[in-house]
């Protein structure tokens, strides 16, 4: 390593944001799987999870524009801006960055449709939403290919763990398939967690609450 | 007693309007002027004749933009918009009667049901020529006798041979959320009555994927009313912003309870008996809000009014709270049904609702932990606008007027007083909730 030099720096950051995009998109992937299951974190009510996916991925792609923008800047190998959303464009490794491209065209997608989500058709989100294991699994093939970062080291245990973790949700949440509660008794089944006073007759107040 | 429909007012003559002008505008228009005998169709045909068909789709769209006619199930969307983009979709539609009347605070759709059935009939089947619809259905409540009187209606008039489409009377499962617009769409459609996202809009992709107009049973008796008599007739009656009348349930501070046809403009110390016994009014039913009694004194029964408050006129449920009630207390009931009442489809609804229920307990209980108002406070700003349908909006609406309007309740909790040690309950609530997919359906 020679430190990063000014003809060296925009290589550095675009491999530096590419691996903190991975991590992020690893995470909103997490989170979406959570979501989608109603699950819960620690500390944090149901719909704060739904808030972090949210905000996690637009801090994401974020990350994944300045990944893409000092790639293109560099002038050590020539994409080209338009390669960065078409796919398999690129006259340096094609199929690599083309999966880059994907996953980047993917993520604009959802982020759009999630956007405009109350002005649109629920089934049509929705099947865009599905796109999303399509964009991780692009962006780690992508990560693994067009660099060599990844191939040793901690960084490699990073991309196994975000590999792993993935796997592990899509299990989980395949496992979790027909064991949600009906829908008719989620909002009792709340109350009933929240206050441990009998809920399910609703409304009557007794002379117990000795009020003054 | 100026309640009810025992007004004085003039029997019409045949075939004529209801003399409109005057002070009283020819009201009351839908309710018989002389007690709740209900109207039969012999009294109904000598007083207003025949429906009147108008002999092509479309033609009637016209007098009801003039008339300014809005819907009367809450929402108040301009009646004629709606037809429009129904007559204009394409393909065949469906017509639905909404007379499904889940809002417990509410009885003006079963009351005009039992007394005038012929004129909500008469607008169904004018409102489905306008729309050019031979697939018509009436969704009411599972009211065995009410059921039964409008399915004889149904059948005189066929015999009678006033009908142009036949009404089949569809089941409405006993549910908050029943009369929503998807939900109609989906029972009807052999579903759960539950809302679903929109768009697409029901009026353009409802029943069996029809585009389908949804009116509520007020709503259409207004209809055949209009069609009758004209815009102008329609607007002697109401505000030139909101035209007409439109009838209210009044729930007296003194435990009265009655349903009255009034005009939209008329004063709300004219409706309700709001002295020194009555501290706030709840306008809107349990997805309105509550304003301070010396507040609505001065205010009128109108959008222009009562939005600037956070309240509107909805389907014409005004409450007069007595003084001597909680109205913390009585908020964490209603907080309680509304949670319960999650079709339990949203996140932010079935997790957020019954949150805020827990914590309008808190504080309507002694010396509250003083989290619970903020906790509520931010998870009313997590729910709103969150759901497929309104249900969360309405629901924090509710919520945060009475924190308002009751502020000094909650200071008084804290301190370990209240206004009501014995909690009466006064708000009228349904005993049962949902348990079972079989309560939806």
């Amino acid at each position: 390593m020679n430190g990063i030099t000014q003809s060296t720096a925009l290589w550095y950051a675009s491999r530096a944001t590419g691996v903190v995009s991975l991590l992020l998109l690893t995470g909103v992937t997490l989170l979406g799987v959570l979501v989608n299951r109603q699950g819960r974190l620690p500390g944090l009510p149901r719909f704060a999870v739904t808030g972090l996916h949210r905000n996690l991925s637009l801090l994401g792609v974020l990350f994944v524009a300045v990944h893409v923008i000092t790639a293109v800047a560099d002038p050590y190998v020539t994409i080209g801006l338009a390669a960065a959303v078409i796919p398999f464009a690129s006259p340096y490794k094609p199929l690599w960055l083309g999966l880059g491209a994907i996953s980047l065209d993917v993520v604009l997608a959802l982020i759009l449709t999630s956007l405009a989500r109350a002005r649109m058709n629920r089934r049509l989100w929705r099947a865009v939403h599905w796109l999303a294991y399509l964009a991780w699994g692009s962006a780690l093939v992508h990560s693994l290919t067009s660099s060599t970062d990844l191939h040793q080291g901690v960084l490699l245990y990073l991309a196994i763990g975000c590999a792993l973790a993935v796997a592990g949700s899509v299990i989980w949440r395949i496992s979790q398939a027909g064991r949600e509660l009906p829908r008719e008794e989620r909002a009792a089944a709340t109350l009933d967690m929240m206050s441990p006073r009998s809920v399910r007759a609703p409304a009557r107040r007794g002379p117990r609450e000795h009020i003054r | 007693m100026t309640y009810g429909t025992t007004v004085p007012h003039p029997a019409p003559e045949h075939g004529r309007p209801p003399r409109p002008g005057g002070t009283d505008a020819g009201l009351p228009r839908l309710l018989p002027a002389h007690g709740a005998v209900p109207v039969d169709l012999r009294t109904h045909l000598d007083r207003y004749g025949a429906p009147p068909y108008l002999g092509q789709a479309g033609r009637l769209i016209p007098v009801l933009k003039a008339a300014g006619l809005t819907g009367r199930g809450g929402a108040a969307f301009p009646v004629h918009r709606k037809l429009a983009a129904v007559a204009h979709a394409g393909t065949r539609p469906v017509v639905i009667g909404n007379g499904a009347e889940g809002e417990p605070a509410s009885d003006k759709d079963k009351s005009l049901l039992w007394i005038s059935p012929h004129l909500v009939l008469d607008g169904l089947q004018l409102a489905a020529e306008a729309v050019g619809s031979a697939t018509v259905g009436l969704y009411l409540h599972r009211h065995p006798r009410l059921q039964d009187r409008l399915r004889s209606a149904v059948a005189q008039r066929a015999a009678a041979g006033l009908d142009q489409a036949m009404v089949e009377i569809i089941d409405a499962p006993p549910r908050f959320l029943a009369g929503e617009e998807s939900a109609l769409a989906s029972r009807v459609n052999g579903g759960p009555a539950m809302p679903r996202f929109k768009p697409p809009m029901v009026f353009e992709r409802g029943v069996v994927g029809r585009p389908t107009l949804v009116q509520n049973v007020e709503t259409l008796a207004h209809l055949a009313l209009i069609a009758r008599f004209g815009a102008a007739w329609f607007r002697a009656a109401g505000t030139a912003a909101e035209p007409g009348s439109m009838l209210c349930t009044l729930h007296q501070a003194d435990g009265r309870r009655d349903v009255l046809e009034t005009g939209l403009g008329t004063p709300l110390h004219s409706l309700l008996a709001l002295d020194g016994q009555v501290q706030a009014v709840l306008s809107g039913g349990y997805h309105g809000a509550w304003l301070p009694a010396a507040d609505a004194a001065r205010m009128t029964l109108s959008n222009v009014d009562l939005q600037p408050a956070g309240a509107f006129v909805g389907a014409g449920v005004l409450v007069a709270l007595p003084a001597d009630c909680c109205g913390i207390a009585e908020a964490a009931r209603v907080a309680r049904f509304l949670a319960l009442e999650s079709a339990g489809q949203c996140g932010p609804c079935f997790n957020g609702l019954p949150r805020i229920a827990a914590a309008m307990d808190e504080i309507a209980r002694p010396r509250p932990d003083p989290r619970a108002v903020t906790d509520m406070f931010r998870w009313a700003a997590l729910v709103q606008g969150r759901g497929a349908c309104h249900h969360p909006d309405g629901s924090v609406r509710f919520i945060r007027s009475a924190l308002h309007v009751f502020r000094d309740e909650i200071t008084n909790h804290g301190q370990g007083r209240c206004v009501d040690p014995a909690r009466r309950p006064f708000l009228p609530l349904p005993a049962g909730t949902a348990l079972s997919a079989a309560d939806w359906s």
